[in-house]
């Protein structure tokens, strides 16, 4: 963060940017609160006119909260979503990483960035023409109804976002440090690993985030390549449409309740976010 | 029979075995008694179902009633224990009222259920993903009845019939000859029974018999309309003045203005099932009894000048509704109607059991019901002519009549069956088509009352929640005329039914965006039509399509 | 340095395969495959049951470029990116500028700004049934209040409208999240100078964040812009794509046809095509940006 301009600046300055900034927070957060209120009507009550206000307006209840948690399946999709979210976000990393670190660093016959284009290619073709080849697979390696089944499809697709942003994270760390190593005899692995990753752990808890939230998010592969075991939360969401339509109410406490385990991860990388800032600033 | 007095004996034996009171052994010695023979007798009953001496209950099976001996005996061994049956059904409403007999089923014979449950959105494509893949993973899937179809495009079906499961009485009592015929069909396949008594649905009319009984009400319609206020309405003319009557004033006295009609129209859920429903008698009448296809040709009927009108006339409903019907879930046109708003609804039987429970519904008690309105002409799209009848009223069974079906890959067939027939048992379907959460609506005779079935109005007033009397007299009286209508409009199951209701429901829906005319819309469904019998095979398609009438 | 350089290209030799190699086989071995299996599928005739009933050559691409829906879902998904991502990109700029600026309390502000990403797509999207509806809706009843009949749920109008809102605050998180770790990387020494040159904070951003930020800016948008193409979860949940297909996106009907209907054939036709043009719009989009990736 940059602090000059905050301490340089004048009260309406502040002022201005202050009322911006809780402009933004309650831009985000009236959806929220927007579900918590849906969260404790009745089904009949989310399409009442003029019920806006608990407790004046209708009488809240928390039976959608009791129908969620106390179902069984709620609990068994967040952990599979947890595990298959965590699991897709390290093996990700794991392969996308150095690839990413190659790809800024050294030239290839072919144009590193032809090959960047290529991995985010496999995130253009829409979901559903390569989902049934992905069935066919997963039927073959038997891993239908698995986590593993899921986390190698996730990795595959979100390997992409890894390489792309990685890549231009690495071009930005300074290489006199890396060249400095170089001369006092450092291996490539260890300028890799110890002064270029150290470098860029913004970068690396950015997509590491990304990563975690688009897996979490995505429900059109977690419902075809799974029926049971191995339903993450997303998909269970999606089955909150049944045949009488959407329960909005339990749909809202899924809204809510869904956010929690992402946006923890995101507070603790956060964390490390911070300390890899403690660095020092390396761009420029 | 050599006298009256054996004739009537006779009808009382007959009436007992009907109700399962007696066995069917029972039933030949008491008729040969009568002067039959036993020969003639055993023709009357069917052989194949094996029901000897019925028991009401047994200590071994707290959770079924009637039940056989031979089922007694055999529950004592725990035959399931160890095994374990994979069941896919549909998430929520539905498969929550096949979850709710897993645990009863276990306990009597020791085996395990495992339930996949599979919103409707993916349910067919997770079922037919599972079958074409030779996976196999599920001994039993819950379906739709549009999906049969594609169950039988393979040279080796699919699913299983039932036949030698239904034979053996080791097996809960259920008997396939309670079905109303119209609801048989859904469950059959070439005359073979494939699927396992679960739910039975059809599309009736329900009113507000209170305000349509309100004298003041009355006065204001006879005022506007020049005749008395119909209860129900009999025609499609006199439905589109009720409409109009109850719409855009509060006659319910809540201050807010209230509304005619009540229907769910978003694109891509079940609003389509309405416009089936509401346009049968403009095309299906005691001459024709072809909606979809001319089953010589395969050509699609969709598009005759019947369909037409039956559409222009559908979307004058809409305006006797709020006008963002269009893109609501059927949840929200229900909910229209259980608040109070709405006059009509032609729905579900979802809606009188969803009435029941004060949790949901203001209208406990005030619910009247109908079969759905007729015309007083049809056309027929086969000889393409128009024609005049009294009153021509068709019967219907729209909707999914979700039940299961047994995969021919399982290796688990009996037990399977064991369980579903578990819950086929008259005890079991009782509690389902009583209780509201279950979804579940009834199909079989013994669910109804007398004198078509052999129900009792107590058991509907002992549901959780219970009955109101008159709600569920009124209901079942209706939703039986509208399965045993003499003219019914076919069902739609060959393969790619889906398909082909998509492209009518898109046509359908855009037309009620205003974004095209009804014969035009109709025409593009036709020619998406074809497209798709082509795809399929349009000799194979019309086999089906013959076939599914059988 | 002429030697240093040799040096490290003999050890890059081996090296940058070895850290490269893994993911690119890892990828190409579980999309070179299906890739193959989807470009069969596109000239092939296919049918839920019997599999694959014949080779039709070029039919199924006619069928799709010959299709009003094809085309009309096309548009949808051109008019949905057009106006969302630009205002995603300018929200989230914006937002991240503000909260980089270190202002006490901005660690809050940096969470609750960020966290729409975490939230399921679909559940916005049914969430969004609650605002726009007229029985009760969050937006649509003050609206009506104040006299303005916005026909979101009845109308295409409206329901793209919709669609585009629920969007913008779902994913203006994300350019959020990847623009502010750009600008958080920018040494603050270069502040310190540029300040003393400035006239005024915004000169500030134009002159010094901007450009500084542009490459990280420029992989964000690139990345929503793919996303967004795909578009699927938040319209479907919010309009099923009706009244009848005028606020279908393109995936929604791809998936439709592919995933409901069984029809391999057309809907790989479908993706191929869709690939091919969706590869034209990104060239297109680097070649603006080609001096940042070569």
């Amino acid at each position: 963060m940059i602090t000059i301009l905050w301490t340089r600046a004048g009260f309406w300055s502040r002022f201005l940017v202050y009322v911006l900034l809780v402009a933004a927070a309650v831009f985000t957060i009236v959806p929220f609160l927007w579900a918590a209120i849906n969260s404790v009507k009745t089904l009949r009550e989310t399409f009442q006119i003029g019920a806006f206000i608990p407790f004046l307006q209708f009488e809240p209840t928390l039976d959608s909260w009791r129908e969620v948690l106390a179902d069984p399946q709620t609990s068994t999709a967040f952990l599979n979503s947890c595990v298959i979210s965590a699991g897709t976000t390290i093996f990700a990393l794991i392969l996308g990483v150095p690839a990413a670190y190659s790809l800024a660093r050294y030239e290839f016959p072919i144009g590193s960035s032809d090959i960047t284009l290529w991995f985010l290619s496999q995130r253009v073709l829409p979901p559903a023409v390569v989902l049934i080849p992905f069935y066919l697979l997963l039927v073959y390696l038997h891993l239908i109804d698995t986590w593993t089944g899921l986390i190698l499809c996730y990795s595959t697709f979100n390997l992409a976002f890894v390489v792309v942003i990685m890549r231009d994270i690495f071009r930005d760390v300074s290489t006199e440090i890396e060249d400095a190593a170089k001369v006092e005899g450092a291996t490539p692995w260890q300028i890799f690993w110890m002064i270029a990753l150290p470098l860029s752990l913004d970068g690396l808890v950015v997509s590491s985030v990304l990563v975690f939230a688009f897996t979490w998010n995505e429900a059109l592969f977690a419902s075809a390549l799974t029926s049971q075991a191995a339903t993450p939360f997303s998909a269970l969401v999606l089955a909150s449409r049944s045949t009488r339509g959407v329960d909005f109410n339990t749909a809202a406490v899924n809204t809510l309740i869904g956010i929690v385990p992402p946006v923890i991860f995101y507070l603790f990388v956060q964390r490390y976010l911070a300390r890899g800032l403690s660095f020092g600033a390396v761009k420029g | 029979m050599t006298s009256r007095y054996d004739d009537e004996k006779f009808g009382g034996v007959v009436r007992e075995y009907m109700r399962g009171q007696i066995s069917r052994r029972q039933f030949i010695v008491r008729g040969a008694q009568l002067g039959l023979s036993a020969a003639v007798l055993a023709k009357l009953t069917r052989p194949s179902r094996a029901a000897a001496n019925l028991l009401d209950s047994a200590p071994e099976a707290p959770y079924e009633s009637p039940i056989t001996p031979e089922r007694v005996a055999f529950l004592k061994t725990k035959p399931y224990k160890g095994t374990t049956i994979n069941v896919m059904v549909l998430k929520a409403t539905v498969g929550d009222g096949l979850k709710y007999h897993v645990p009863h089923w276990e306990e009597q014979t020791g085996g395990k259920v495992n339930v996949a449950e599979v919103p409707i959105e993916t349910l067919h494509t997770q079922i037919f993903s599972d079958l074409s893949s030779g996976l196999g993973k599920y001994d039993a899937y819950m379906t739709g009845c549009w999906f049969y179809g594609d169950f039988f495009v393979p040279k080796d079906p699919y699913i299983v019939p039932l036949e030698t499961f239904l034979a053996d009485p080791k097996h809960s009592y259920w008997d396939p000859d309670q079905w109303i015929p119209s609801m048989r069909k859904l469950y059959s396949w070439n005359g073979k029974v494939y699927g396992v008594l679960f739910d039975g649905d059809a599309q009736a009319l329900y009113y507000r018999k209170d305000a349509f009984s309100k004298k003041e009400n009355q006065d204001k319609f006879k005022a506007k309309y020049n005749y008395d206020l119909p209860a129900p309405p009999k025609t499609t003319k006199e439905y589109h003045d009720i409409a109009d009557f109850f719409t855009g004033w509060d006659w319910n006295g809540d201050g807010q203005n209230d509304w005619g009609i009540s229907l769910h129209a978003k694109v891509n859920e079940q609003g389509f099932f309405h416009f089936l429903t509401l346009s049968a008698p403009f095309v299906v009448s005691a001459d024709n009894k072809y909606y979809f296809f001319n089953p010589d040709t395969m050509k699609p009927l969709i598009n005759s000048e019947g369909h037409v009108r039956a559409l222009e006339d559908y979307v004058k409903f809409l305006a006797n509704g709020p006008k963002e019907e269009i893109a609501w879930t059927l949840g929200q046109g229900w909910n229209l109607f259980l608040d109070g708003h709405s006059a009509t609804e032609p729905t579900w039987g979802d809606l009188p059991t969803l009435a029941q429970d004060p949790k949901t519904s203001r209208v406990q008690g005030k619910m009247g019901a109908a079969p759905l309105p007729g015309t007083t002409e049809a056309f027929n799209p086969i000889t393409g002519q128009w024609k005049k009848y009294e009153l021509n009223q068709v019967g219907n069974t729209n909707g999914g009549t979700w039940h299961c079906v047994i995969s021919r890959l399982s290796k688990k067939q009996e037990a399977t069956y064991d369980f579903l027939a578990f819950m086929a048992n008259k005890k079991n379907a009782l509690f389902n088509c009583t209780t509201g959460w279950t979804g579940v609506q009834p199909g079989m005779k013994f669910e109804y009352f007398p004198p078509v079935g052999s129900g009792n109005v107590a058991e509907w007033k002992a549901a959780n929640p219970p009955w109101n009397e008159d709600d569920a007299i009124e209901y079942l009286k209706a939703y039986y005329a509208v399965l045993a209508a003499p003219v019914q409009q076919e069902y739609l199951r060959i393969p790619g039914a889906a398909e082909y209701w998509h492209e009518l429901d898109i046509n359908v829906s855009a037309v009620l965006g205003a974004q095209v005319q009804p014969k035009a819309a109709l025409d593009a469904t036709a020619a998406a039509w074809e497209k798709i019998t082509d795809r399929y095979g349009r000799d194979k398609q019309k086999a089906l399509y013959q076939a599914s009438f059988a | 340095m002429a030697a240093l350089r040799v040096e490290r290209l003999e050890h890059g030799g081996f090296f940058k395969y070895a850290l490269l190699l893994p993911a690119v086989i890892w990828v190409f071995a579980f999309t070179f495959l299906p890739l193959i299996s989807v470009i069969r599928f596109s000239f092939s005739s296919y049918v839920m049951g019997e599999g694959i009933t014949g080779f039709v050559g070029f039919d199924n691409y006619v069928d799709v470029l010959t299709s009003g829906q094809f085309w009309q879902s096309i548009f949808v998904t051109v008019v949905y990116v057009i106006f969302a991502v630009p205002i995603e990109l300018v929200l989230g700029f914006l937002a991240a500028w503000l909260v980089n600026l270190g202002a006490p309390g901005s660690r809050t502000f940096r969470t609750i700004i960020g966290s729409p990403l975490f939230t399921l797509e679909v559940a916005i999207g049914y969430l969004g049934v609650t605002f726009f509806t007229d029985q009760g809706g969050l937006i649509a009843v003050p609206l009506a209040a104040l006299g303005i009949h916005v026909p979101w749920m009845s109308t295409a109008f409206g329901g793209i409208a919709g669609a585009i809102l629920l969007d913008i605050w779902r994913w203006t998180s994300f350019i959020f999240i990847i623009v502010l770790a750009g600008l958080s990387g920018i040494s603050s020494e270069l502040y310190d100078a540029a300040v003393l040159d400035a006239k005024n904070h915004w000169q500030v951003m134009w002159h010094l964040a901007v450009p500084l930020a542009w490459p990280v800016t420029t992989i964000a948008v690139l990345l929503r812009t793919v996303e967004c193409l795909k578009t699927f979860a938040i319209p479907f949940a919010l309009t099923s794509g009706g009244p009848g297909t005028s606020t279908q996106t393109f995936s929604a009907m791809d998936y439709l046809t592919t995933i409901q209907f069984f029809d391999f054939g057309k809907g790989s036709a479908m993706g191929i095509v869709y690939l091919i043009l969706v590869s034209v719009v990104i060239a297109t989009f680097f070649q603006q940006m080609r001096r940042r990736l070569t």
